[in-house]
């Protein structure tokens, strides 16, 4: 009897708790929902000096701008390096360490000269044998760069101030390809670029030209970089993206590695963080109600899902075509990325804001979806009523979910499918061989040259193993290409080309989530994060 | 004694050895590999070739792992894939965060956990018996993250008495110290804590009602002192061994905990490396774990006869 009362008690109590505990849970809610205060205010003069701390959610590799292509380093690496050349808000090619250039009659030699009086970190002056330096290196290690030094003969410093570049061949996009923020060519001391060769640059190499200069890291925690303050900026206003006037108010900027966003959030609601990157769109509505936060959103890139065409039974175009009217993209999405905000349907190559890549013509393939023509063309087809695997990444929660989504679609025409979710680097791995799979959902990050995108390199893992004269044919006409209009004439012919030839399949734009405190002055992201020409206010 | 000791020490190679072969094997044997990861989507064959080549992973797995194993009895643990540091070097950046998480949490757990047994045992015939029993099962039920994130939730969020996150060395000054471990090891340590009382608890009163602590009440012994002398010391051997079971596994990270709380710690190294396949390092980690867990159980059993005098090894 005695027993059964204590147990009793204990049973109150332990509810109690619970209760309680639930409460502290909810009262979260609460407090967050007052009105929000408009977006900026005023901006007012700037301030100077503080400490940016910055949520970051993946550690890069290395800084070196030069060696990967990868968003960490990029984003990271450009407060540290310049470019000379390099994309301003529009994506529109601007001068950065260079001052200006001449080319040939012949397309073939280019002179370049340098801003004087323009500061490496360690306190020497850029000159152009530094500058070719870097461009040696660059067409070493760089993606891009390696594309492009297949066109280069020689690079030569003419004079303290001219770098001059002789090419094999012809080759229009050449300031392009050195514009690129993938893989950029970051001028860097002759001396470090020697020393570095082809192995990504050491804590200690990290000498650039920018605005901030590197200071500390402590692998797994954070990366601290200071204000440079023999910064030579540019004398014209900010042209935005990655040149134009820049200015450090920071002392400091520390990129803190933080994995939860649930951290990002709640840090940045007790000021423990001024600025997150890569929250999930789902926190989209708790952050716009939250009085000290604005949401900072960005396009980046594209979710895609590509057909291995090596091998039946998606080496029969029918069959391809049979899956790209069995897609309803619309559905896809909706579900995929829910608000409206965090996605839009559009065929084309490139982004919106990419005035000079971007076009439309020729997409119309893009929203196809027809169920019964599907059906019918897959049954003219050779598909033999096997089972497709489709491999995705189950780090990423959109790709899980489109895959998924494709899955019920396909299945309603006719395919037969399995889905095979790895971890990201198994995932790289099965990718690598044509057995493992039959589709492969992925997203890719904004391009800046038809050559880069890796969803129709041909004869590579990336597009499937796509082989096409006609999309070869574009690319070396694209090389040639000078006018705007001669450009926007291939852009139309490339799209015409990947919808009636269907190497893969765009799902949809995607757009990315930041957060940022109300304090952040004339914050401006473009790609990613960019911390100069902003400031906290007090 | 301390033949006893060295026979323990030297019985830790074969260990070691075992541990070694399995986890180079699970590790080369799992899919995935850092040249392709650190060249990312779009590497050619050619490029990842030539990273493994000078990864030196292009070499048979038997080549690797005799070459591995001979650098490690040389004392050379290898080099990071990714940020060709050292791993001992590595190891030791991360082993102070998790040794003060294990250190506060154990401090507490001990605080907490010690008093409470002794009360109840005290207390042994009422109400608070069962009140108790509910409380330390609740304890030990509680998933770890939600906890966390509640008290986060509560005391950092809503009454911003706590950091959300971040660490603080203990040479940052022992306020800082405290203010930013406290609300991890505290999550750590609700849930060892009852553990700990119950099998404190349960020694207790399995003690209590032996010969000896008759014969001690008969000659007029207080009843403080036959708790805390007798008792107590005689419902240790047990609680030990669950303390130090605790103090392995919290010396070996505590992966969920340094997360929510951005502690640089050996779990966050563990996860990190695994994710990118950092082989040497992973390596490095398992075998400090393991090496951890040999070495705390040797200093338990060699605590065992300074507690109870009639233990003897030799």
């Amino acid at each position: 009897m005695k027993t059964a009362k204590h147990r009793k008690v204990g049973f109150i109590f332990v509810l109690c708790l619970l209760v309680i505990a639930s409460l502290v849970g909810c009262s979260k809610d609460t407090t967050s929902k007052t009105a929000k205060t408009g977006g900026e205010e005023s901006a007012g003069e700037p301030t100077n000096g503080g400490l940016l701390k910055v949520a970051y959610q993946s550690e890069p590799d290395t800084l070196d701008w030069s060696y990967t292509g990868a968003s960490p380093t990029r984003d990271i690496g450009w407060h540290i390096f310049e470019t000379l050349f390099a994309l301003d808000k529009n994506f529109a090619i601007k001068p950065m360490v260079a001052k200006d250039y001449k080319v040939s009659k012949d397309g073939l030699t280019y002179t370049m000269n340098l801003r004087e009086g323009v500061h490496f970190h360690d306190g020497s002056t850029v000159t152009a044998k530094d500058a070719a330096a870097s461009i040696d290196r660059w067409r070493k290690v760089s993606s891009v760069g390696k594309i492009t030094g297949a066109y280069m003969d020689t690079v030569k410093a003419v004079n303290d101030k001219t770098v001059e570049i002789k090419l094999k061949k012809d080759y229009k996009p050449f300031i392009a390809s050195m514009a690129a923020p993938k893989s950029a060519l970051i001028v860097i001391p002759a001396k470090i670029a020697n020393e570095a060769g082809e192995q990504p640059l050491k804590p200690e190499q990290l000498i650039g030209t920018g605005p901030y200069k590197f200071e500390k890291w402590d692998k797994g925690q954070k990366i601290i970089l200071s204000k440079f303050k023999d910064y030579s900026a540019r004398t014209e206003t900010d042209w935005g993206g990655l040149t134009g006037k820049k200015t450090a108010h920071f002392d400091k900027i520390e990129f803190q590695i933080v994995k939860d966003s649930q951290v990002m959030l709640n840090g940045l609601k007790t000021g423990l963080y001024d600025y997150a990157q890569n929250i999930p769109a789902d926190l989209y509505d708790v952050v716009s109600s939250t009085p000290n936060i604005d949401p900072v959103t960005y396009i980046n890139g594209y979710s895609t899902m590509t057909p291995d065409k090596s091998e039946a039974p998606f080496n029969d175009l029918k069959v391809r075509q049979a899956l790209n009217y069995a897609l309803d993209k619309q559905a896809i999405a909706e579900a995929t990325y829910g608000n409206k905000k965090f996605y839009s349907l559009d065929g084309a190559l490139f982004d919106p804001e990419q005035t000079e890549l971007y076009s439309k013509e020729g997409t119309n393939g893009y929203l196809a979806y027809d169920k019964e023509k599907a059906k019918k063309l897959l049954k003219e087809s050779s598909y033999d009523g096997r089972t497709l695997k489709i491999i995705y990444s189950n780090n990423n929660e959109n790709y899980k979910k489109i895959s998924q989504i494709v899955k019920q679609q396909m299945e309603e025409v006719g395919f037969k499918v399995e889905l095979a979710p790895y971890e990201w680097a198994t995932f790289l791995d099965k990718w690598k061989d044509p057995k493992n799979w039959d589709l492969e959902v992925v997203g890719w990050s904004t391009r800046f040259a038809p050559s880069e995108l890796g969803m129709l390199s041909l004869g590579t893992e990336s597009s499937g193993w796509y082989k096409s004269d006609r999309w070869q044919d574009l690319l070396d006409q694209w090389g040639k290409a000078e006018t705007k209009e001669q450009k926007k004439d291939i852009l139309t012919k490339m799209n015409q080309t990947v919808y009636e030839e269907l190497p893969f399949y765009k799902i949809a734009n995607e757009t990315s989530l930041d957060i940022k405190s109300h304090k952040l002055q004339e914050y401006d992201n473009w790609l990613g994060q960019r911390f100069w020409n902003t400031w906290k206010s007090k | 004694m301390i033949k006893y000791t060295l026979r323990r020490l030297f019985s830790l190679i074969p260990v070691m050895f075992i541990v070694s072969i399995i986890v180079f094997m699970i590790v080369h044997l799992t899919p995935g590999n850092p040249a392709t990861l650190i060249l990312g989507e779009e590497s050619t064959k050619e490029s990842v070739a030539q990273l493994e080549k000078q990864l030196g992973l292009d070499k048979p797995l038997l080549v690797q792992f005799f070459y591995w194993l001979k650098n490690i009895l040389m004392g050379d643990f290898g080099q990071s894939v990714y940020s060709s540091e050292p791993v001992l070097r590595i190891i030791l950046n991360h082993i102070g965060p998790t040794f003060s998480l294990t250190i506060f949490a154990l401090i507490l757990i001990l605080l907490i956990a010690i008093p409470t047994a002794i009360f109840v045992v005290w207390k042994r015939n009422s109400l608070l018996d069962p009140l108790f029993i509910s409380v330390t099962l609740l304890g030990v039920s509680i998933p770890e993250f939600w906890f966390a994130i509640l008290l986060v939730l509560g005391f950092a969020v809503t009454f911003p008495i706590f950091p959300v996150a971040g660490y603080a060395a203990f040479g940052d000054g022992v306020l800082n110290w405290i203010y930013h471990l406290f609300l991890p090891a505290f999550v750590l340590a609700a849930v060892e804590i009852g553990l700990v009382a119950r099998m404190l608890r349960d020694g207790m009163l399995e003690a209590v009602n032996q010969d000896y602590i008759r014969t001690a009440r008969a000659k007029g012994v207080k009843e403080s002192i036959v708790l805390m002398k007798h008792v107590f010391s005689n419902a240790l051997i047990p609680t030990t061994t669950v303390i130090a079971t605790i103090v392995a596994g919290l010396m070996g990270g505590t992966v969920i905990i340094e997360t929510i709380f951005t502690i640089p710690g050996i779990g966050q190294l563990l996860i990190d490396s695994i994710y990118r396949r950092d082989y040497p390092v992973i390596q490095g980690v398992i075998l400090f774990i393991a090496a951890i867990y040999v070495l705390v159980n040797l200093f338990v059993d060699l605590l065992y006869t300074f507690l109870d005098p009639r233990i003897r090894y030799d």
